[in-house]
Parts: structure tokens; C-alpha cells; sequence
């Protein structure tokens, strides 16, 4: 049954209903070559999405593995499962695998990559070979990374701080280190790359204030990669340097300061946790909206809070050194400028529950994921408080609360809001729907699980245990068992969307071009797109807002199809009897504010 | 499985009871918030669910700006009082009591090492596997006197680190400050109840990281007197009465020739230092600069970095020519110069017998020139 | 890809509507290059900074000890060649093939002589034992001593100043690759007026890593400036 086969279309008077499905005249992307070589020289921005998509799961697939030894050895108090040495390493591991190669690249250079051009009306993002070379460029990065893993591992940690990482360790420091330096590169290429298209190639009528709030929080995001990675190229440079040299500019022995390390390396760090999630806070916008039938509660206001968050993320670097031994001032004013970041993430939070607000809410997976992602990232957010403020953020810093603050956030906001995506656009993607049960019990699972493991870290990090300790006080084992067990199920939990999402490719039901009932650009081209994304004669032009689903249009102008039922049984692409939205004129009057 | 560690961690100094109040207001403040919005946003799932009543159509709201204003202003100003709450524990947090006691610590890969004011050493914890037999012998545990309402006794820990970044973390106390190689760093306690409690090191410092703890032991003022008598006879260096930090500071300060310069007649090269510690000081090219401890380090050790207005820059490093604790007992006997106390520039007689200000913490704070 | 189906020039590329935006575009990506350029500078520019304000005496020591001469011909050599550049922007819109040729290949003889020059600056350092480490020894250490300054200071210095130098080089030999690149494009005839831009992002380059040497220079050979110190 395709969205066309109902008649009940709620156009606005003047505009045309959708035409029914061209029947395609060029090759969906997917079919255009089929070969090996097809994939490995493609420009097209769709299948460079793919290809980061195949990328980052495996990489997601060995950060995980890293992650699960950490955990289990932490069943005992006493290094009982790995040597210390061997614990150093894999936590290093998880943390670069997943910071750099994983969660950086999630949401810009997988979903971005696919859907910016095609939510803006654009044909390809605007250096399609640059788009190619980033990702090479990214498996170079990934190609020194494993040669750090396989040459015995790293045992810096992720944050690499001198002097230990220069003459202290005996571990495989330096290709660890090209590595990440390279994979930056990566990282601004795409973004680089999102900034052109999202400036110069709009459709006609896609103005600024009509952007999806994805674009816009792609922009911000962008932005930051832009600007905050080449800093930490730098910083990587003179470290390498100096671990080779084995003289450099953080070498306390010859009057070098090891906490400009920090200074410079922070620069870019905490940005770049921004990088990470306010993609995320993007997705959530979209599918938010489009799940409770409702537009964005003050558009405006969430679409600024991401530019607020990219300019403001720029100055609070130093909050990650209270007790590094800066000064009492400095501590004073990063604390302050610290509390100001949070505030656009709250009034996020606030308007996305608005949306909900007499929507018409049903709860496929992709929805379950976003209010999972609005609970955790609520947890995250308001324990990150804690650690800006300076009297607990000393208590606090480099425990258990900060390592269950940054999960909250990275794996419960980020993690949620790329698996959120990933269901949402994954029809587009491929054209098939994946199980409809399956998914709705993984978001239910990988909730849960997340739960249990974090929740017992802030309490033990409430009690001062260190983080980076296999060895620790006895007494606190049954929580350490409690989170080892929550990780397991966690574990699980993404074990499940392994399994059903390659499958739907093969067994999935065909998804047509709308199957959720969505508003974006992206939604009006066939599932699978066309390698240009869009019929190359009618081009979109965009006549209103994003979310307009309240009028029941979408950004053409165009009726949209009937929403999915609320029921699974049927699928999303069954369409249950459920009265659609009144006429667009009664709906003017509604409005507030 | 083990006991269960106190629901609430111990809270055994008065920082610690700061902390609690701003930990738990913290709390208050953002769980009444958080539940607030996961109440709206089950109402909303439950009420607004498709199907449910009235949900046929959904109204056009764009948005609100005077709600977005009120959660905007509200949540900006709440979240600054958790700024000024932690403001206020923190300065009382980083600045010490004048009459602290004051105990030098430093770690290296993997041990923590204290030494008190009259000198006496102790090595309060670490990864026995990696220490010499002498140094596992003499494992330890940081004893400090506990205060009471009559008598504080607040305590002053200067650390500094021997080779990479380690941190001096306290979570009885609630205390933490990183050890930095090349500099001092502070943090100060006021212990309020008897007891033991971890020391861990909180900040990554390589393979053994995990087992750089040890024990800080909290005892009453008597038993502490004891033990550190005990602990000198025990561990005390050959010459006990002139053994403290600030008396072979003095030797090492003539030793080094440090007198030549900075004597205290009129054709010096160098200032006098006699007061110097807690003074303010004019800085060559504008500016000035409070004589902590840290600028008498970094002064001996970048001696170009900060030259006294009127003064050449014409001192030497002794970056890699003196170790942490000589260093250490230098700058201690910096600090303990009093008026007119500069030896003479061909002194090469043994200390005098007598105790350097900070030995006793009783003695007047400092010469009434400062500040 | 470059195959279109609209019959518009041949430059245009297929995923942009018309060639103004195509040159828009670029131009944008150039500049936003560009400013990740300078935040990459700024990095090692603001620890530079840091320690020439701790440390002036042995800065400006370590200073002196650097060939100027050298430096100053390298910097008449790269400003010409900013300025050759431009007439190659200005003949490739004019559609002056001979031009374009001879500015192109004038920049990358001044660009090539920079880097020959800065060889040889780097071949008398070394033999000079200026450099970090170990080697470090010969007149500049004796100079050193001999001012009581600190040997690490002055090393620290010259870790800067192989790194800032080294990264600027690295940046040089780029834009002399992308120079040959622009030649080999004019040859066929790749470069119509109507698409000089590709010849002005490439300028925007050479421009920026010519603005970035008349910062190091300054910073690393003249940092002794008026600051009158020792004897």
C-alpha cells in the first residue's frame, strides 16, 4: 500500500495534492553500479553515508569490546581478569575508538552527509570528491589507530595529557596520536563541506528561518569542527614532536608547561563533545515533530540555542581543570560561563516536551528512542552541573560521577539520537522498513540496560572511587557487579538492531517514499532517492516551514500522506483508520504566541 | 561480597560539610526540575497519545514567548546560584588558614610521600611492587590531628609531583588538587572526626595508577605529638635539632652560594629576601606580584620570568640542579627569613639551635612589614 | 559527473545550478579553509606567547642567534611572489593564457627559492648546533652560559622554531604543488576566464601561508626588538 492509495489527502486550497510516485526515471543510488569499484570511487553524497555508516559500526562493534572488558574486569576489586597494563589499554581504546572514530563522525558524516543535501533541496553537497576524500582520510586515521591497537595499545587515556604521554609511557603513543591528528582532517572536511551546501545551495524558498532544525544543528555542529579541530591538530603535532624529540614544549624539564597541554587540548575537547551531541539534539527536533503530528514548539528559540551552544562551548574549556592548578580567578569565571552553556540546553528540553502538547503521539521505535534521549540527556545535563560548579566539581572531578555524567549524555543523549535517526531514516535509506516490534523492544532494552549501568557509577563516584581503577576498596564491588550486569544488557540491547536491520534489507516490507508522514524535502523524493536526490526537472521549491503538520503539508506545499497508526501490529506502513487533521483555516486560528 | 560502604560517605572535615550543603541544595534544585519535566512529558505520551481522546487534529502552536522567556530566566537564575554556592565552598576550599600546619607531599610513579614540619618523612601509600625494600619498610599512613571546637588545627598540603601529573584526592575530606611536576599546588584540610580514610590518586599517572593510595589517619592532638616524636626518633635524620627543612633550606642556601648575591649588605646584587614570603613585589616592566610560595619557586627556578623592579636579571636557573625536596627546604627558609636573620656572606657555621617560625604554629604569623 | 545535460559551460558542474554559484561556493570553502588555517596557526601562536612572556631573556637570545639575512630575503621573496599571484588571477580573467603561464610559474620559482633558501638556513643552523636536544651545543650555548641564562629556555625556543618554521614549509610545498596543479590545468585549457576563481582560491591559499610567514618572522628572528638586555 503506498502513501498515494489513500485519497484522504489534506491539501492547502490552491495546492496540488502529491502527484503520484514517478515511476523512477533514473537509477535509485543504490542501483547506479553495483560493483565493489562503484562504492569505493563514489561522490555521491548518499553512499559516502553508507559507506561512514559501515565504518563507524564496526568501529562501534570494537569500542564496544573494549568497553566490555573494562566492565567485566571491574567485577573484581582487584584487577582480577586483566592485568592492569591490559585494563589501561582498553579503556584508552574504548575512549578514542568511541570518541574519535566513533561519535564524532555518528551523526555529521553518516546521517548529515546523507540527508543535508536532500533536506535543503540540494543536489550533492557542494565538494563531492572532498566528501569522498574525507573518508579515506578517516580510514587512514582509523588504519593508525588499529596499528596503536595492534602494536600493544595505548595507555594514556583518551585525553593524552603530558608528561606521562611524552616520556612516561611504554605504550604506542605516537600512531595512536596520528591517528586522531588525521582523522581531524576528516572531521572538517565534512564539516567544511555542510557549511558551503547549507550557505550556497538551499532550493528556492528555503530560507534560514525554514531550515529543518537538523540543518541547523548540523550547522553549529559544523562550525565547531571547523574551528576547533585545527587547534587540537596543533596540539597533537607538538606532542607527537615532542614524544619523538623526546624535548618539546610541555616538558617540565626544560621549563615547558604541561597545563597548556591541557589548556589547548581542551580547546577543541570540550567543543568537540558538542560536536557529538547536538547533532543528536537535531534529530530529536525532527522526529519529535513529526511523531506527535505537531510544528516545533518555538522553532526559533531551538534553533539559536544550537548556535548558542556551538559560540558558547568555545569559552568554558577550562572547567575540565579546577583542580589542574589554575588560578582562583580563572576557576571563578570558567565555573560562571559554564552555567551559561546550560542554559540553551535546558530551554531545548523545555520546548521539545511542549511539542508534545496535545499532539497526536504514537511510539514506533524512532520515537522511543527521542524520549529516551530527552530523559537521559535531562540526567546528564543537570549532573553536569555538578561538576561546573567548583565546590562539588572538586569533590567530584575525575570520579565515578563524572565518567556516569559523560555517558548520560554521549551514550544516552548521542547514542539514543543516532539510533533514533538511523530507525527514522533508514526507509529512506534503503526503501524497506525494518521490524516494527523488534525495534520498539531494543529502544525498551537499551534503555533499561543504560540505566542500570550508569546509575550505580554516580553513586560511587558520589563516594570519591576514582575512575581508570581496576584495583579499588572492596566495598564498593557490589555496584561495580551491578553496572558489569546493566552493560550486559546494554550489550544486548544493541545486539537486537544488529540482527533486524540487516535483515529488513532482505525481508523488510518496501517503505515508500513517505512512510512516516514527514514534512522534510527528503521525504518527497522516492525511498531509495535517485542519485541526484530529486527529479533533475522539478527541482523542489519550498514554500513554507518545516513541521507543518498541524496543516498537514509538507514543505512543498503538498497534503501529506496518512500518518502510520499508533498500533504495531500493522507496521508503519499500515494505515489505520484515524481521522486525519481538520482544514488548514480552522488551524490559523490556534495559533499562540 | 564485601560490607556495604555508609549510604552517605563520611564527612569527616569542614569542607566536607560544605560540600554536603552544596551537594545536596544541587540536588534539591535539579531533581524537583528533572521530575517536573519527565511528569509533563508521561502526562503528554498518555494524554496526547494517538487514539486518546481529542487527538484527531492537533492544534498549530508555533510557541510561546513568554513561556520560553519564563524557562529561559529561571532556569539561567537558578543555575547561577549553584554557581555562587560553589563559588563560596571553593574559596574557603583553596585558601588555606595562615596558622595552617603545613605538610610538604609529593608523588612520583607510584607513591605518595609527606614530610612534616620538623622534617620527619613517612611514605603514606603506594604500589609496594615498585618500591625499594628501605622505602616498603617505612609505608606509613598521613596522621593528621583532628580539630575540635576548642582547638583547630587546620592543616596545609603543599604538593608537588616528581615526574608526571598525579592527584591528591581526599573523598573523606572532600578534597582533591592535582600534583604538578615543576610547581606547588595547595590544598588544606581542618579534619573534624577521628578516623581513617583513602587517599587516591585522581588523576591518570600510568600503569600502576590504581594502587598510588594510601591511608590519612585522623587522631587526636596528643596521640599526634606522640607519634610524631616517635616518628623522629624512629626516622629522624642524624642531626634531630637542626634537622628541619628550614635548616638545611640554610644550608643549601649557603652551600649554593645563594648568599653571595642576596646578602643583606648595601653592595648586593640581588634583594634582600628578609620578608619577603607574603609580600607584595614590584615587578620589573609593571605590575607586582604577592610572594607566595609558589612565586619563591618559580623564582629560583625561572628567576628571569618575574625580576624585581630595580634589579638586574642577572640569576641563573637551578631548574634541574636542585632536587624536589632540597628545592623544597629552600623555599622553606626563604619563607622563614626575618629581619635582620641573613647570615653572614662567610658563614659556613653549623645552624644555629633554634626553631624556624613555621616550626612552632603558635609563633606570630609573620613580621608586621607584609602586606 | 562533469558531464552535463544542460548545455552550460563545460566548467560547470553538474550538482551546482549555475556557475555563479559554483565559484560562490568555492569561494566560501576557501575562506572557511582558510579560517581553520588560522585557528591551527593560532594554536602554536598562543603557546608562543606564553613563554616568550615567561621567558623573554632566553627568547631573545636564542633569537639572535637565527640568520636574518636569510629571513629577510625569504620574506622579499614570498611578498613578491603574493603579488605575482595576483597578476596570475588577473590574466587568467582576462583570458591571457601567456600570462597565467609566466605569473604561475614566477610564484613557483619565488615559492621554490624560499624553500631552497630556508634549506640552507636549516643546514647552517644544524651545523651551528642550533637545534633542541641533545645536539644542541656550539657558540649559542656558549652565549648561554655566558649570560647565566637557562640552556632549556633557549631550547624550548628552538622547538618552536622548528615547529612553527618546519608546519609554515610543509604549508609552502603544498601551495607550490597546487601551483603546478593550476599549470597543468591552464595546459588544458582547463582554466577559460570564465572560471578564474579556481586560480583565486588557490591565491586565497598562497596569500594566507605568505601573511603567516610575516608573522613568524617577527616573532622568531626579530624577537629581540628594542628590549635591551646583558652586556
Amino acid at each position: 500500500m503506498t502513501p498515494t492509495a489513500n485519497p484522504r489527502v489534506q491539501g492547502v486550497p490552491g495546492l496540488t495534492p502529491p502527484p503520484p510516485e514517478p515511476p523512477p526515471a533514473s537509477p535509485n543510488y543504490l542501483e547506479n553500479g553495483t560493483s565493489l569499484w562503484s562504492w569505493l570511487s563514489t561522490v555521491d553524497h548518499k553512499r559516502i553515508g553508507i559507506l561512514y555508516l559501515l565504518t563507524i559500526s564496526a568501529v562501534f562493534v570494537l569500542g564496544g569490546v573494549a568497553a566490555g572488558l573494562v566492565r567485566l574486569n571491574l567485577v573484581t576489586y582487584n584487577s582480577g581478569i586483566l592485568s592492569e597494563d591490559a585494563y589501561n589499554r582498553a579503556f584508552t581504546a574504548h575512549g578514542v575508538l568511541m570518541l574519535f572514530f566513533f561519535l564524532i563522525p555518528a551523526v555529521p558524516a553518516v546521517l548529515g552527509n546523507f540527508l543535508i543535501p536532500m533536506m535543503i533541496g540540494a543536489k550533492d553537497l557542494a565538494f563531492p570528491k572532498l566528501n569522498l576524500a574525507s573518508w579515506y582520510v578517516f580510514l587512514v586515521g582509523l588504519v593508525f589507530g588499529a596499528w596503536a591497537i595492534l602494536n600493544g595499545g595505548i595507555d594514556t587515556g583518551w585525553t593524552l595529557y603530558p608528561p606521562y604521554s611524552t616520556r612516561g609511557s611504554q605504550s604506542s603513543v605516537v600512531p595512536g596520536v596520528v591517528g586522531v591528528f588525521v582523522s581531524g582532517f576528516s572531521s572538517i572536511m565534512t564539516g567544511l563541506n555542510i557549511l558551503v551546501t547549507v550557505h550556497k545551495m538551499r532550493a528556492p524558498g528555503m530560507t534560514w528561518g525554514r531550515l529543518p532544525l537538523f540543518v541547523w544543528s548540523l550547522y553549529a555542529t559544523s562550525l565547531i569542527q571547523l574551528l576547533g579541530t585545527p587547534v587540537v591538530a596543533i596540539t597533537l603535532i607538538l606532542l607527537g614532536v615532542e614524544r619523538v624529540t623526546g624535548e618539546g614544549i610541555f616538558d617540565p624539564a626544560i621549563g615547558g608547561d604541561p597545563v597548556l597541554f591541557q589548556h589547548l587540548f581542551w580547546f577543541y575537547s570540550h567543543p568537540a563533545v558538542y560536536i557529538m551531541i547536538l547533532p543528536g539534539f537535531g534529530v530529536v527536533s525532527e522526529v519529535i515533530t513529526c511523531f506527535s503530528r505537531k510544528n516545533i514548539f518555538g522553532y526559533h528559540a531551538v534553533a539559536w540555542s544550537s548556535m548558542g551552544i556551538a559560540v558558547v562551548g568555545f569559552l568554558l574549556w577550562a572547567h575540565h581543570m579546577f583542580v589542574a592548578g589554575i588560578s582562583y580567578y580563572s576557576a571563578l569565571l570558567f565555573s560562571f560561563l559554564s552555567m551559561l552553556v546550560a542554559v540553551p540546553s535546558a530551554i531545548k528540553v523545555f520546548n521539545w516536551t511542549a511539542t508534545l502538547y496535545r499532539g497526536s503521539i504514537t511510539f514506533q521505535a524512532p520515537m522511543l528512542f527521542v524520549i529516551g534521549f530527552i530523559i537521559l540527556f535531562t540526567v546528564g545535563g543537570v549532573t553536569g552541573l555538578f561538576l561546573a560548579t567548583l565546590g562539588t566539581d572538586i569533590h567530584l572531578h575525575d570520579t565515578y560521577f563524572v565518567v556516569a555524567h559523560f555517558h548520560f549524555v554521549m551514550v544516552g543523549g548521542m547514542v539514543l539520537g543516532y539510533m533514533a535517526g538511523l530507525h527514522f531514516w533508514w526507509p529512506k535509506m534503503t526503501g524497506r522498513m525494518y521490524s516494527d516490534w523488534w525495534s520498539r523492544v531494543s529502544a525498551a532494552i537499551i534503555i533499561v540496560g543504560f540505566f542500570l549501568t550508569f546509575v550505580p557509577q554516580f553513586y560511587i563516584g558520589y563516594h570519591g572511587i576514582p575512575r581508570r581503577y581496576p584495583n579499588y576498596p572492596p566495598e564498593f564491588q557490589i555496584y561495580h557487579v551491578l553496572s558489569t550486569a546493566g552493560a550486559s544488557i546494554l550489550g544486548l540491547g544493541y545486539l537486537i538492531p544488529a540482527l533486524y536491520l540487516p535483515l529488513s534489507l532482505f525481508y523488510g516490507e518496501k517503505a515508500g517514499a513517505n512512510p512516516w508522514s514527514a514534512t522534510g524535502l527528503e521525504w518527497a523524493s522516492p525511498s531509495p532517492p535517485p542519485v541526484f536526490n530529486f527529479d533533475e526537472e522539478r527541482m523542489p521549491v519550498v514554500v513554507c516551514g518545516p513541521y507543518e503538520y498541524a496543516l498537514g503539508i509538507d514543505q512543498l506545499g503538498r497534503g501529506l500522506p496518512e500518518p502510520p497508526g499508533p498500533g504495531g501490529a500493522e507496521g508503519p506502513a499500515g494505515r489505520a483508520g484515524v481521522t486525519g487533521p481538520a482544514g488548514p483555516m480552522q488551524k490559523e486560528t490556534e495559533v499562540v504566541g | 561480597m564485601n560490607d556495604l560502604p555508609p549510604a552517605v560517605p563520611v564527612a569527616a572535615s569542614t569542607h566536607a560539610v560544605d560540600f554536603e550543603y552544596a551537594f545536596w541544595y544541587i540536588t534539591a534544585a535539579v531533581t524537583v526540575g528533572s521530575l517536573a519535566v519527565f511528569g509533563a512529558l508521561l502526562y503528554f505520551c498518555v494524554a496526547h497519545r494517538r487514539g486518546a481522546e481529542g487527538t484527531g487534529s492537533t492544534p498549530r502552536i508555533l510557541g510561546s514567548v513568554r513561556l520560553e522567556l519564563a524557562w529561559t530566566l529561571i532556569p539561567t537564575v537558578i543555575f547561577f546560584s549553584f554557581f555562587a554556592v560553589g563559588a563560596v565552598v571553593y574559596s574557603r576550599a583553596m585558601r588555606p588558614p595562615e596558622d595552617a600546619m603545613e605538610v610538604f607531599v609529593f608523588g612520583k610513579q607510584w607513591m605518595w610521600k609527606a614530610q612534616y614540619p620538623n622534617g620527619q618523612r613517612v611514605i603514606i601509600g603506594g604500589n609496594p611492587r615498585n618500591m625499594l625494600p628501605q622505602e616498603r619498610e617505612k609505608i606509613g599512613k598521613l596522621v593528621l590531628p583532628v580539630s575540635t571546637k576548642d582547638s583547630r588545627r587546620p592543616v596545609r598540603i603543599t604538593l608537588t609531583s616528581e615526574d608526571v601529573i598525579h592527584d591528591f584526592g581526599i573523598p573523606a575530606f572532600r578534597s582533591k588538587m592535582d600534583a604538578l611536576p615543576g610547581r606547588y599546588t595547595t590544598a588544606w584540610y581542618e579534619p573534624t572526626k577521628v578516623g581513617e580514610y583513602h587517599i587516591f590518586c585522581d588523576q591518570y599517572c600510568g600503569t600502576w595508577h590504581s594502587l598510588m593510595v594510601g591511608k590519612v589517619a585522623v587522631v587526636p592532638q596528643d596521640e599526634f605529638d606522640r607519634w610524631l616524636a616517635g616518628l623522629s626518633t624512629a626516622q629522624g635524620t642524624e642531626h634531630p635539632v637542626d634537622g628541619s627543612d628550614a635548616q638545611e633550606g640554610r644550608n643549601l642556601f649557603l652551600k649554593l652560594q645563594c648568599i653571595k648575591c642576596h646578602s643583606a649588605n648595601a653592595e648586593a646584587r640581588a634583594p634582600v629576601l628578609e620578608g619577603l614570603y607574603g609580600s607584595r613585589v614590584p615587578l620589573k616592566g609593571g605590575g607586582a606580584e604577592i610572594a607566595d610560595e609558589d612565586y619563591i619557586r618559580q623564582s629560583i627556578l625561572k628567576p628571569r620570568a618575574k625580576v624585581v623592579e630595580g634589579w638586574e636579571p642577572v640569576m641563573p636557573s637551578y631548574e634541574g640542579q636542585l632536587a624536589e625536596d632540597d628545592l623544597e627546604k629552600v623555599v622553606r627558609y626563604i619563607k622563614s627569613l626575618r629581619r635582620g636573620t641573613t647570615p653572614d656572606r662567610t658563614d659556613r657555621m653549623p645552624a644555629p639551635v633554634g626553631a624556624p617560625a613555621e616550626r612552632s604554629p603558635q609563633a606570630p604569623p609573620s613580621s608586621p612589614e607584609k602586606k | 559527473m562533469s558531464a552535463s545535460t544542460h548545455a552550460h559551460s563545460p566548467v560547470l558542474k553538474h550538482h551546482f545550478n549555475d556557475l555563479g554559484q559554483q565559484h560562490a561556493s568555492e569561494r566560501l570553502g576557501m575562506w572557511m579553509f582558510l579560517a581553520t588555517e588560522v585557528l591551527f596557526f593560532g594554536g602554536v601562536f598562543g603557546a608562543y606567547t606564553c613563554y616568550r612572556l615567561w621567558y623573554p631573556a632566553e627568547f631573545e637570545l636564542a633569537s639572535s642567534h637565527l640568520n636574518k639575512t636569510f629571513a629577510g630575503i625569504n620574506t622579499v621573496l614570498l611578498i613578491t611572489s603574493s603579488l605575482t599571484m595576483t597578476l596570475a588571477i588577473r590574466a587568467a580573467k582576462l583570458g591571457d593564457r601567456a600570462g597565467l603561464y609566466r605569473n604561475l610559474l614566477l610564484t613557483f620559482a619565488l615559492g621554490a627559492a624560499f624553500m631552497v633558501i630556508k634549506g640552507f638556513e636549516y643546514a647552517e643552523d644544524l651545523h651551528e648546533h642550533i637545534v633542541p636536544g641533545a645536539s644542541f651545543g656550539g657558540e649559542i650555548a656558549a652565549d648561554t652560559a655566558k649570560h647565566g641564562l637557562d640552556a632549556g629556555k633557549v631550547r624550548l625556543f628552538l622547538c618552536f622554531y622548528y615547529v612553527m618554521t618546519g608546519i609554515h614549509g610543509i604549508h609552502i610545498l603544498v601551495g607550490l604543488g597546487v601551483i603546478l596543479w593550476l599549470v597543468g590545468q591552464t595546459y588544458i585549457g582547463a582554466i577559460p576566464p570564465e572560471n578564474y576563481s579556481t586560480v583565486e582560491c588557490a591565491s586565497l591559499y598562497w596569500h594566507l601561508v605568505d601573511a603567516i610567514w610575516l608573522f613568524l618572522m617577527p616573532l622568531l628572528y626579530l624577537a629581540r626588538g628594542a628590549v635591551h638586555y646583558g652586556h
